[in-house]
């Protein structure tokens, strides 16, 4: 385990380095006309120092901003989480596994073939038509937050279906029926856990589908966290801004992935 | 003396899959304590008869006939129904009927707490004393182990220990012993007659090569696409076959062993072997070295685990280990990657490995791959070699752009052959050639290499648990037995006269007889 | 891959054909010019001589989504080109660089693929410019499909049949030609399909976000982007765009083969 541990952890440092140099290039990109090699070591040190410099447009510190617009984007993210896993990981278990899940197939399909920007407009839609209204600190957050969790909870469902279908023809499964134990039981020992298993190996690309998700849902409902901060900055060439944000960002997908497959360690025992 | 008391009866059984016919009416009687061989191929019909009597039925399945359990009355056979009967299912070690990441006695526990009804550290416990009855068991402890990292016979163990503890009236036989070193059968069928005598229960006993019946010496019933071809107690079937169908898997019972030996060398020395330790705590005395010449073949002969796989290994340059290794006069210690990749373009492999072959690859571009890597011929030349090779071993008449992934285990295996053939090796290593087959196309298969030896002029290498496998296609052999060498010699000599008791274990266990 | 899979790649190649059908024909298919402002009242709700209803400008939605479909179909084809050889094909070499230079290129690549896609593509077209989206789609997919190939040839040259094949003396440039048949073979149009449906979300999206073509060039994402402002009360502007998009991921899912569960 230690020395699981020990892997894991310097791929992790060695990833985040990496997210850490192409933060740093975007930051050279804002180099006043200075050559790119000098701007990248100037940058360099300044993050090595946490200092990320300021917004070109609106003089702010850009580790000041982000503080601010953090949080936003922080619980959108979080409820959305909470709202992929409540959704996701029922509906994975209950569609993915047994009979159901050839049947809800054609369905899967087409719900997945759903832009996120599409389904945030067609869930604004809904709530404008149903009259939903929202209020106090969390209310405007519900529906951004329902976005990215209706985006969490399809890359769950996928990944817990990948899971299912892969143990589907396992022959373990026969034998141990014919030994004697029930289907619910071989289902309950020997598939669940590993579905459980093949969804914490795959937290990183979860966390993908939740940070973009959260970049259209603040745009499509006009909140402004840090992804929204991105798009803006990207669009009026702020690299300063920008390029803390990537690196936030990065950070965010590779920790969860860190998380994840040590979770997957412990939980299930196997090696991710 | 009375009858034996009736355990079932089956009466025109009839299974359909698919709209497919599976099995034809078929009728048998079982009493008590009774032994009966289903012997046949795969998709013979004896997997039916099992479903049906276990109650395992697929979805897509269809069965009309119908089922008296003791002194009852007939009652259809119906797909919901089980027979009233406490079965136990014994499946292969090798089938991966158990889930492979898991413990074995975990696994286990959980179905006898299922059968008994009762909490899982009691079944444990029943578990530990019916391994504790068997001769040459694993202990409780040993099958904690994943089952990936057991060796195949301590899965049969504790597969054969629960379905015991579970005291069937009926034990459900599904090819238990398949892929089993003959050594590791022997073993676990004593075991099982010896449960069979001390519990009385009956046995349904699935098998798709013939040494059962030999090992049994029950009343067997050889099933061929559905249908009954021949049926009659072991001693009749073994003493002369009726059916061609029948005759065909008898052909692959071993040969007698005992026959005169034959010239150990033939040609120029093609691999020396000098000083090689197999593993880093061994002595100096334990260093091994041998010499195989050009046409002879030498068998390497032991239980898995025994350590002639890391033997050959070494041999074939894929593992170092300290030692000298010459083949057709070079040091292979010596060569540079590339050398070394060009000197093995003389060794072919013949093997039981699953993915030995790229299951992308089309059957034609298989045998072709060595001809088109190693030679510069013309199209049609390399054409009319593929084609030679494919028609000795009897794929001529197979699309040859199906991929190797569509074959059977017994097309993948004489395709290996083929592709050996066309590349002229002076090295053939064979490695358990005729496991995972039915009965007839171990004949063929040993046929065919035995045909293939006398043809090439090769050195064979062959990698074997089963005696009689080295006794056919081998000269000399040598003996492994817990990581060592143990005993070597012309394969006459060592069937005659075993020196060493791993030696005389495997020439017993080669030497087919009845357990009891 | 079983009958009915099969069957649903064919449907899915069959459709995008139709598509390509569609792209090559749209000027025949759509009753009015691209762009044609005040063909009908604004905002007519779907009705016979405007099947799709009108927008806000009056122009045929019917006719806009033909456009619309036919520029987004083109540029996720050519994003998806990109995606095919910045990605498959550098993870096919990258896993058969010497071991070192193989990690190296990994550890760069899995550093980019940290990065959501979506906010990859948005970086590269803020660095190039909005002309270049598609490039940039295909650069953003890249990452991912690098990474998926880079596994599989690894794990190709590490299977039973590769170590068999070098005990036998079948050098690497013979395995190398082998997987490049039999990759060609099996992977190729599956890699292009699973990298036309993912370079089609990022590139609907970019466009949703302004990051996309400009006027008059309208894609189906700058076509809902436009609409955002009638779709309340006019919901077939958005509506049949959104579901023009929705068919062309779909049949790019179904012709790549993804299994339900699977990502493309």
């Amino acid at each position: 385990m230690l020395r699981f541990l020990l892997k894991e952890s310097g791929r992790w440092a060695l990833a985040l380095l990496g997210a850490l140099a192409i933060a740093v290039a975007v930051a050279a990109m804002a180099r006043r006309g200075q050559r790119f090699d000098l701007a990248l070591g100037r940058h360099v040190l300044a993050f090595l120092r946490l200092d990320f410099g300021t917004s070109a447009l609106t003089g702010a510190e850009a580790a000041a901003e982000i503080a601010v617009r953090g949080p936003v984007t922080l619980r959108i993210v979080l409820l959305g989480s909470l709202i992929a896993a409540l959704l996701g990981v029922p509906l994975g278990l209950l569609l993915g596994t047994g009979r159901l899940r050839r049947a809800t197939a054609p369905l899967v399909q087409t719900v997945s073939s759903a832009p996120v920007f599409c389904a945030g407009l067609a869930l604004a839609f809904a709530a404008r038509r149903l009259g939903f209204a929202v209020q106090g600190e969390w209310g405007p957050l519900l529906l951004p937050a329902l976005t990215v969790g209706l985006a969490g909870a399809a890359a769950i469902q996928a990944t817990m279906r990948s899971a299912a279908a892969s143990y589907h023809d396992a022959p373990f499964r026969a034998g141990l029926r014919r030994l004697g134990l029930p289907a619910l039981e071989i289902e309950r020992v020997h598939v669940v856990p590993q579905i459980f298993a093949s969804l914490l190996r795959a937290l990183g690309e979860i966390m993908l589908t939740l940070l973009s998700a959260a970049v259209v849902s603040e745009w499509v409902f006009g909140q402004h966290g840090i992804a929204d901060l991105f798009v803006h900055s990207l669009a009026l060439q702020d690299w300063n801004m920008a390029a803390p944000i990537v690196f936030v960002f990065a950070a965010a997908t590779l920790t969860a992935g860190f998380v994840g497959r040590l979770c997957c360690r412990l939980v299930a025992g196997t090696e991710p | 003396m009375s009858e034996p008391r009736v355990l079932l009866e089956l009466k025109d059984l009839r299974v359909t899959r698919g709209g497919k016919v599976e099995l034809e009416p078929f009728s048998l009687l079982l009493h008590a304590g009774e032994t009966v061989v289903l012997l046949g191929e795969a998709g013979s019909g004896k997997d039916a008869v099992l479903r049906t009597l276990g109650g395992f039925f697929e979805r897509d399945e269809e069965a009309v006939g119908r089922l008296r359990v003791g002194d009852g009355e007939f009652q259809p056979v119906a797909r919901r129904t089980k027979p009233a009967l406490r079965t136990a299912y014994l499946p292969s070690a090798t089938g991966n009927a158990l889930d492979p990441r898991m413990s074995a006695a975990e696994q286990l526990s959980r179905v006898l707490a299922r059968k008994l009804s009762c909490p899982k550290p009691a079944a444990l416990e029943e578990l530990r004393g019916a391994l504790a009855r068997f001769d040459a068991a694993p202990s409780l402890e040993t099958i904690q182990a994943p089952v990936a990292r057991l060796e195949p016979a301590a899965v049969a163990f504790g597969l054969l220990a629960a379905a015991a503890a579970a005291t069937p009236e009926l034990l459900l036989c599904d090819h238990p012993m398949a892929d089993l070193s003959p050594l590791a059968a022997n073993r676990v069928t004593r075991a099982l007659l010896e449960e069979q005598t001390r519990q009385g229960f009956a046995i349904v006993y699935c098998a798709r090569e013939p040494h059962p019946v030999v090992r049994l010496m029950a009343r067997t019933i050889v099933l061929r696409r559905g249908q009954v071809v021949e049926e009659g107690s072991a001693a009749h079937l073994i003493g002369g076959q009726t059916h061609p169908y029948t005759k065909s898997i008898f052909k692959a019972l071993p040969a007698d062993l005992a026959r005169p030996p034959r010239a150990a060398s033939r040609g120029e020395p093609l691999l020396q072997v000098q000083n090689l330790m197999l593993d880093a705590a061994h002595r100096r005395r334990d260093a091994i070295g041998f010499e195989l010449r050009r046409g002879a073949a030498m068998g390497l002969v032991g239980e898995p685990g025994s350590g002639r796989r890391r033997l050959l290994d070494a041999v074939l340059g894929l593992e170092r280990r300290p030692g000298r290794v010459v083949f057709d006069a070079v040091d292979l210690n010596l060569l540079s990657e590339t050398m070394a990749l060009r000197l093995r373009r003389r060794v072919a492999f013949v093997t039981s490995r699953d993915g030995a072959l790229d299951p992308r690859m089309s059957l034609w571009d298989t045998v072709d791959e060595p001809l088109r890597a190693h030679l510069n011929l013309s199209r049609e030349l390399a054409s009319d070699y593929r084609d030679n090779a494919l028609k000795r071993v009897g794929l001529a008449s197979h699309d040859g752009r199906q991929a190797v992934s569509s074959l059977s285990p017994f097309d993948r295996r004489r395709l290996q052959i083929a592709r050996a053939i066309v590349a002229a090796p002076l090295l053939v290593v064979v490695d358990e050639p005729l496991r995972a087959l039915d009965a007839p196309a171990q004949s063929t298969i040993r046929d065919l290499l035995g045909e293939f030896r006398v043809e090439s002029q090769a050195g064979f290498l062959v990698l074997t648990s089963d005696f009689s496998v080295a006794a056919a296609l081998c000269d000399d052999a040598l003996v492994f037995d817990k990581g060592r060498l143990v005993e070597r010699g012309p394969i006459a000599t060592l069937l005659a006269a075993p020196r060493e008791a791993a030696t005389k274990a495997l020439v017993e266990a080669a030497t087919l007889k009845p357990a009891a | 891959m079983n009958t009915w899979r099969r069957v649903l790649v064919v449907a899915g190649w069959s459709g995008l054909g139709l598509v390509a059908v569609a792209v090559m024909l749209s000027e025949f298919l759509a009753r009015w010019p691209a762009g044609s402002e005040r063909v009908g009242p604004p905002l007519l709700a779907p009705s016979a001589p405007f099947p799709f209803g009108t927008d806000l400008l009056g122009r045929d939605v019917l006719s806009e989504t033909i456009y619309g479909m036919s520029l987004s179909a083109t540029q996720a084809a050519e994003a998806a080109l990109i995606a095919l050889v910045a990605g498959a094909l550098m993870g096919f070499i990258g896993a058969r660089l010497p071991r070192y230079l193989a990690a190296l290129l990994h550890w760069a690549v899995a550093s980019f693929a940290a990065i959501p896609p979506l906010l990859l593509a948005l970086l590269l077209v803020a660095l190039s410019s909005r002309g270049l989206c598609a490039v940039a789609a295909g650069l953003a997919a890249a990452p991912l499909a690098f990474l998926r190939t880079f596994e599989r040839a690894r794990r190709e040259s590490l299977a039973g049949h590769a170590a068999h094949a070098r005990a036998t003396g079948i050098s690497g440039s013979a395995l190398l030609n082998r997987d490049l048949t039999y990759e060609f073979r099996d992977a190729l149009l599956p890699t292009i399909a699973r990298a036309l449906a993912a370079v089609a979300i990022i590139l609907s999206t970019l466009s949703f976000l302004g990051f996309g073509d400009t006027p008059p060039h309208r894609d189906l994402g700058l076509m809902i982007a436009a609409a955002r402002s009638s779709y309340f009360t006019a919901w077939w502007t958005a509506a049949f765009p959104a579901l023009a998009l929705m068919l062309l991921i779909l049949l790019a899912r179904l012709a790549a083969g993804l299994d339900e569960g699977e990502r493309p």
